[in-house]
């Protein structure tokens, strides 16, 4: 009887002290899905739907005429994809979008932390001021940014100016193919240092002082602190501005869109540029079979880079 | 909720996909040219009535409330209201309003780039009788028909011509060219009284530089379209085009650094450039540019585009307007159409605006007659030709605006930007399934 009786009383007990408490995660889980509802409907509205349908719009011929008939467009199947991968344009602006991160990500990368480590070691009282006018560039309109720029870089503008008066001949910057791409590089990485400073400088400050303490005791001078205790500690902070600033230049548009168009002849053409010129042009189909290719190479490199932040934190 | 495996995750979207491109093709496209050739219910002499809603580009058509002013008068129980949209966004709103059946009762589109909306499913039929075609310069009338069949009337016209620095051409002891081989001499000798450069041309590698080459190529005898429909940019012509276009930049008459759009007109006021192959609109701006009242009419000249081996043709341009099929007051609009493309409304328009009459005969008037410097325009505008009536045209001109960049600066062969062209145009075709 006992033996019988046991199991069913524990049954009984735990039924009566679960019913409150699943009632308790149901009322959780509602309300986390309430918050959560606002995000969750301009996700779907903006980006997930607008995504399966960009993938759906690529395999077919949709063009701007068809806005009027959208229901009347052949499917092609990958057609758009091989005209992608047949086009030059396209593969030059993978090529251009390839220079925009290797030139871009560890130069916006230097000099942000450059700054950051004169900030936290050096110029302590004025580092709130320092910080402000660093990080000033990326809250600056990037069409206001833009057109400094197009000034400074002018034939007659202020870089051609200062170039005169120690006597030197100033190019047409942004007109020349080969000078227009690091003009772009350079207003990226004036747009973007601040915020690798940002992260670097929040990156030093959480470093335990004790650690220079313990190592200037046992006499490690300032490069042997910089090689041995904040590079290998400061490594996490490293590996996600790089990821951030990856994904950044991966997707470039505004600077070389305001600045050159793309030009001259499509030197500074990123691939999200062409994306955008092939949908001007009404070629709805080819500019979503770009975003799409664009998609994965942004996921492919993101994935392979947070691996390698996985591995090495 | 269940969580969702990655593969699950990858067959719905995929799913979805599928499902989203065999909505979309389901239908099937409708051959357009079975669409039926809708005859317009002709447009009696009676007063207009109810409301008119009017769609149009900022710019010639801010001032259409006072040039109105009679009809409104004339026609009491009518109600005409304005939208009036910045110009870079005209088109997108247009289409995708009238997409949605929610377009206006009467649209104002540009007689170089409408072609995509002239399809009965877009836009009704000019109405038998309405205008007489003959009113309008020839290649205006043209642009806005279609398989026999006319979507748009005429509103303002504008074409290109050579406007120089007539002081330094004094000064150089030279005419205005009449030829393609006398044209960068001319340009040069300009340079040699005093200009940086005898040509500010534009550098903007788009749409407009490929509608220049487009018309070089005319001059040079050559068409863009056959008569069958096919795309003929890769020819003679299109290379004699190129290459006269690049001769500007290769003589170092032009420069492919600038000037840029907004420097265009202070390069020319200051004698950095000395002339310009541009629209009237441009007469009534460089005193303003000069800080001078009167500068232009004792600095400046124009004259007709130089000829080519075909003739001196240049293209038409300007505003023309459309009644789109959804329209619920087809029979107002087309009354306020009518009413527009009077003589009398074009001078009045001329006068509030500075937009020449897409009417010929309303350059008669002293208004117009009596400004020196647009009779080059008229001469031009009599010597036009519509650019093809596809659907695809401003994306060909863009591309075609870019193989010219390189062909300016020496990068590619005239022959190779001319294959580009064709290949390209071949790609995209011509708007038709």
């Amino acid at each position: 009887m006992t033996t019988t009786l046991a199991p069913a009383t524990r049954e009984t007990t735990a039924t009566t002290k679960a019913a409150p408490r699943t009632a308790a995660r149901t009322r959780r889980t509602a309300v986390a899905w309430l918050f959560l509802a606002p995000f969750t409907l301009l996700f779907l509205l903006y980006t997930a739907i607008p995504a399966v349908a960009a993938l759906g719009f690529s395999l077919t011929d949709l063009r701007g005429a068809d806005l009027r008939t959208p229901l009347a467009v052949n499917f092609t199947g990958l057609d758009n994809y091989l005209r992608l991968f047949q086009d030059d344009s396209f593969l030059r602006d993978i090529g251009n979008t390839a220079l925009f991160v290797a030139a871009g990500v560890p130069l916006t990368m230097g000099v942000g932390f450059t700054l950051a480590l004169a900030l936290d070691s050096g110029i302590q009282r004025l580092r709130g001021a320092l910080r402000t006018v660093f990080f000033a560039p990326v809250v600056t309109n990037v069409v206001a940014a833009a057109l400094i720029w197009q000034y400074a870089f002018h034939p007659d503008g202020t870089v051609n100016q200062a170039l005169a008066a120690v006597g030197l001949a100033g190019p047409n910057w942004l007109d020349d193919p080969d000078l227009a791409m690091p003009v772009v590089v350079l207003l990226g990485v004036w747009r973007n240092f601040g915020t690798a400073m940002v992260l670097f400088l929040a990156g030093l400050q959480a470093i335990p002082r004790d650690v220079y303490e313990a190592a200037a005791l046992d006499g490690a001078g300032r490069w042997r602190q910089l090689r041995y205790i904040t590079l290998p500690l400061l490594l996490p902070t490293t590996l996600m501005v790089s990821v951030l600033l990856t994904v950044f230049y991966l997707q470039v548009f505004d600077e070389p869109y305001l600045l050159t168009d793309g030009g001259p002849l499509g030197s500074t053409e990123s691939v999200a540029l062409y994306t955008y010129h092939q949908f001007g042009a009404g070629q709805f189909g080819m500019s979503s079979a770009a975003s799409f290719v664009m998609l994965v190479l942004v996921a492919v490199v993101s994935v392979v880079q947070f691996r390698l932040l996985r591995s090495r934190t | 909720m269940p969580e969702l495996s990655r593969r699950d995750a990858l067959r719905m979207t995929a799913g979805m996909a599928v499902l989203g491109t065999l909505g979309l093709t389901g239908c099937g496209r409708e051959n357009a040219t079975t669409a039926a050739k809708a005859s317009a219910r002709p447009v009696d002499d009676s007063p207009a009535t109810g409301t008119v809603s009017v769609w149009a580009a900022q710019g010639d058509a801010n001032v259409l409330d006072k040039v109105i002013k009679p009809f409104r008068a004339a026609n009491p129980d009518a109600t005409v209201t304005f939208t009036l949209i910045p110009n870079a966004e005209y088109y997108t709103k247009l289409q995708s309003a009238i997409a949605a059946g929610k377009g206006p009762d009467l649209a104002q589109f540009f007689p170089e780039s409408q072609a995509q909306f002239l399809d009965p499913s877009t836009l009704r039929p000019v109405p038998e009788g309405l205008v007489a075609p003959d009113d309008f310069f020839t290649s205006l009338w043209d642009a806005g028909v279609v398989g026999g069949v006319a979507y748009t009337v005429p509103w303002y016209a504008y074409t290109y011509a050579l406007v120089y620095r007539s002081d330094l051409a004094r000064k150089a002891g030279v005419e205005a060219p009449t030829t393609w081989g006398a044209t960068v001499p001319f340009l040069k000798a300009l340079q040699g009284a005093g200009a940086t450069r005898g040509l500010g041309a534009d550098i903007g590698w788009d749409v407009f530089n490929g509608q220049d080459v487009a018309m070089y190529a005319w001059q040079a005898g050559g068409s863009l379209v056959s008569s069958a429909g096919r795309w003929t940019l890769n020819t003679p012509a299109m290379v004699d085009a190129l290459e006269y276009n690049a001769s500007f930049f290769t003589s170092k008459a032009a420069d492919t650094g600038g000037p840029a759009f907004l420097d265009a007109q202070p390069y020319f006021v200051s004698g950095k450039t000395a002339a310009m192959i541009t629209g009237p609109w441009v007469i009534g701006q460089l005193d303003t540019a000069a800080g001078k009242s009167g500068w232009t009419a004792s600095h400046v000249a124009t004259a007709p585009l130089p000829a080519g081996a075909s003739g001196r043709v240049s293209f038409a341009a300007g505003g023309s307007w459309g009644v789109p099929a959804d329209s619920g007051n087809a029979d107002a609009a087309w009354k306020l159409v009518r009413y527009l493309t009077r003589p009398s409304s074009q001078v009045a328009q001329y006068r509030a605006y500075s937009s020449l009459p897409a009417v010929a005969s309303a350059w008669n008037d002293p208004a117009i007659k009596g400004q020196p410097l647009l009779d080059a325009y008229f001469t031009q505008l009599k010597s036009t030709r519509a650019f093809p009536r596809v659907g695809t045209w401003q994306q060909v001109a863009t591309r075609l605006g870019k193989e010219m960049e390189a062909v300016a600066k020496g990068r590619q062969s005239a022959a190779k930007a001319a294959a580009n062209i064709q290949a390209y145009a071949e790609s995209v075709g011509t708007g038709t399934k």
